[in-house]
């Protein structure tokens, strides 16, 4: 018995190696400055072994300076990074069992498809005959095996991204970074990559960090999302909460579309008044009396000709002209403006969406249920501010 | 082919330039190679033809100075390779981009002053009773012996090509760019094996380049080997320079001339075959060939015909 605990004590004081999978990446409150400027910030996540991760967020938030302390290309200048349980500080890139899918690919342009692939089993002094069978089977896997003797300025965007997978992946690591992979491909071969990197991570079990600034991207691939701003995670969720339950008003704008309402918080906490509307919620989440932020996907709002001749204030309507009506396919996208300051979209499913044209007074209502709200907050403060479209 | 015409036309100027500045000169030196000195008063007559002045040219004394010539030369442009190469690698890969500029330009510097000025201004530097031997005399050392020596020579031939072998060097691994060096580092490979394996056979052009623009102006140089070298810095090019200027003999002076060009091109020539030899080994080891697939993968045609 107690030789047992004093091991376990020994094993807990040491960074109890074993108690991570392979494939686990820790980041362990990890900062990282250039000059007087912080790219990431005491930033901590832990990445199960197997999983599809995603960090998501605008130019300059810091994600790829994360993937490259993951990769060894850049030191954290404080915190701890830990892969398969171990420590990763100090080790050298070519040590490290982690393998990098660059932003552009960085193919070797003096060197065919093939031996681009063999690169890195030639410096693991791999046997010949099975460089030559991994090889093989790393291009069928990528559907490349037909240009295994081109050179990579003889292909396509998209085939020279999959010989880069192929060219990672042959090598077995137990993490596969990439970033922005897709960020160069149009957007039909971008949808199909995406479906089918899934699928090779689903089926090989490797930990895919995947870094994008498309939350398209990252909804529709990733096991988990952390959303990041200024070095920091904000927000870190499935899919379903990340889009149905945002931690903030950042990540509510950044994932998906919002109408953004500003104004004081009224009634206990449970609705923001601003001038156009009264947004009422179902919950209690703010202090009464600040200044608040109530959110509304386009999707929630629903739009009518405006034919009651009573301007009445009733809590989530809004009423205003309508100055814009596109098709976007599936379903109908209106603009309406209800100030000067702030304009709302709604969108319904084109089967049943209301004939209008521009120029119409409409009323737009949503149900309290469908309401989120936030304190006021610097990066989504303006009225009306609505995140860019989805594309 | 079509692609290539518009291109060709493009190029006309500089076919021309060609044509006037380089084919035309060479072309007559050829030319009056064969001819012969018909007086004291004439350089060179061409109405008989013959190989008579090529035999004039292999003379001893010749030889021993196409020897030297040969040896200064390529020891000279190895010397300048083995320098530039770490200076050119570290200006384009390690100093601050900040930097490259002003490094860049301090490359230069020796090129503000005339060839002959700062090849004097090293006689001045490394003669017995200059100011370095002075001050090393004052620190217990013997009179600076180095002057006219083969020694000086090469520091000489060093100084005033440098710069033409950094440069080029310089431009080629600054087109290497980071993200294939980290690429290979990711993959497994050490810093000199990225360094073989990546960054220096995407250098070749400025490889090329840079001991070309070395070798072939060195082979030709006298001023450098007379002012440093003295009796000893004998070159063929001073030969020539003697022929045509002091003997008024054009038609020998064009057969040395002719002769060192050959040779030029043939140690070019020998040079790249070796290296081609001694990396053959090492390129068929990294060398792997698949081969089309004897049946194309079901998913693979699929994912073809989807895209057709
Ligand atoms: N090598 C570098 N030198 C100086 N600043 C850098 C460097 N790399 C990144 N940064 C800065 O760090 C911040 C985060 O950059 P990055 O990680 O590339 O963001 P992202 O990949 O999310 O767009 C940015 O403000 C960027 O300007
Ligand atoms: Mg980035």
């Amino acid at each position: 018995m107690t030789t047992a605990t004093t091991t376990e004590a020994e094993a807990a004081t040491t960074s109890s190696p074993g108690a991570e999978a392979p494939g686990t990446v820790v980041i362990d409150a990890v900062t990282k400055h250039y000059g007087d400027s912080t790219a990431v910030d005491r930033l901590s996540l832990t990445i199960e072994a197997g999983e599809f991760i995603s960090l998501l967020g605008p130019s300059g938030c810091g994600k790829t300076t994360t993937l490259r302390m993951i990769a060894g290309f850049e030191e954290p200048d404080d915190g701890d990074i830990r892969v398969s349980g171990r420590s990763v500080l100090g080790v050298p890139p070519y040590r490290r069992d982690v393998n990098t899918v660059f932003q552009a690919y960085a193919l070797f342009p003096h060197m065919s498809v093939a031996e681009n692939v063999a690169y890195g089993l030639q410096q693991k002094r791999t046997p010949k005959a099975e460089i030559h069978d991994r090889v093989v089977d790393a291009l069928d896997l990528a559907q490349m095996r037909r240009f295994a003797d081109r050179k990579p300025t003889q292909l396509s965007g998209g085939q020279q991204q999959r010989v880069a997978l192929a060219r990672a992946l042959v090598n077995r690591p137990s993490v596969l970074l990439l970033d922005e992979p897709l960020g160069a491909l149009d957007r039909q071969l971008r949808e199909e990559m995406q479906l089918e990197l899934k699928l090779l991570q689903s089926r090989l079990g490797v930990t895919f960090v995947f870094v994008t600034h498309d939350q398209g991207e990252a909804l529709s691939m990733s096991d988990r999302i952390a959303i990041m701003r200024s070095g920091r995670i904000e927000q870190l969720a499935d899919a379903d909460t990340v889009y149905a339950r945002p931690a903030s008003a950042y990540v509510a704008a950044f994932v998906g579309q919002q109408n953004f309402f500003s104004g004081t918080v009224v009634e206990g906490g449970t609705a923001v008044d601003s001038t156009h509307a009264l947004v009422r919620g179902t919950s209690a989440g703010l202090p009464a009396g600040g200044t608040g932020l109530a959110a509304v996907r386009p999707e929630f709002v629903s739009i009518e000709a405006d034919v009651a001749a009573d301007a009445s204030g009733a809590a989530n309507t809004a009423r205003g002209s309508l100055i814009g009506v596109s098709h976007l396919g599936e379903t109908m996208q209106y603009l309406v403006r209800l100030g000067d300051d702030q304009s709302l979209i709604a969108r319904r499913p084109s089967p049943e969406a209301p004939q209008l044209s521009v120029g119409d007074a409409v009323v737009c209502s949503w149900r309290a249920e469908s309401v989120l709200l936030f304190p006021a907050d610097d990066a989504a403060s303006a009225s009306g501010y609505v995140a860019p479209p989805t594309v | 082919m079509r692609k290539r015409l518009p291109g060709f036309l493009l190029a006309a100027p500089a076919w021309a330039w060609l044509a006037v500045f380089f084919v035309a000169p060479v072309g007559m030196v050829v030319w009056f190679s064969f001819g012969y000195k018909p007086s004291i008063f004439a350089t060179q007559a061409t109405d008989r033809l013959s190989f008579d002045r090529y035999a004039e040219v292999f003379s001893p004394t010749f030889f021993a100075t196409f020897q030297n010539t040969l040896w200064v030369g390529v020891v000279g442009t190895v010397l300048c390779f083995l320098i530039g190469l770490p200076v050119a690698y570290w200006m384009a890969v390690k100093a601050p981009p900040s930097r490259r500029g002003l490094l860049v330009a301090l490359v230069m510097v020796p090129f503000w002053t005339n060839f002959l000025v700062r090849t004097l201004g090293w006689q001045v530097i490394l003669s017995p009773d200059g100011w370095l031997s002075t001050a090393l005399q004052g620190i217990g050392f013997e009179p600076l012996a180095i002057l006219n020596t083969r020694g000086a020579v090469l520091l000489g031939v060093v100084y005033n090509y440098l710069p033409l072998m950094i440069l080029p060097l310089f431009v080629a691994f600054d087109r290497v760019n980071g993200p294939l060096r980290e690429a290979s580092k990711d993959l497994g490979a050490g810093k000199w094996t990225t360094f073989f394996r990546i960054t220096l056979p995407l250098a070749q052009p400025g490889i090329i380049a840079g001991v070309l623009l070395v070798f072939i102006p060195l082979m030709g140089d006298y001023i450098t080997a007379t002012v440093l070298g003295g009796a000893k810095g004998n070159m063929v090019g001073q030969l020539v320079a003697s022929q045509f200027q002091t003997a008024q003999n054009w038609a020998l002076g064009s057969a040395m001339a002719v002769v060192l060009i050959i040779v030029i091109l043939a140690t070019v020539a020998v040079g790249a075959a070796i290296v081609w030899l001694v990396t053959l080994p090492i390129r068929a080891s990294h060398r792997l060939v698949i081969g089309a697939p004897a049946t194309a993968p079901a998913s693979a045609s699929i994912h073809e015909e989807v895209a057709a």
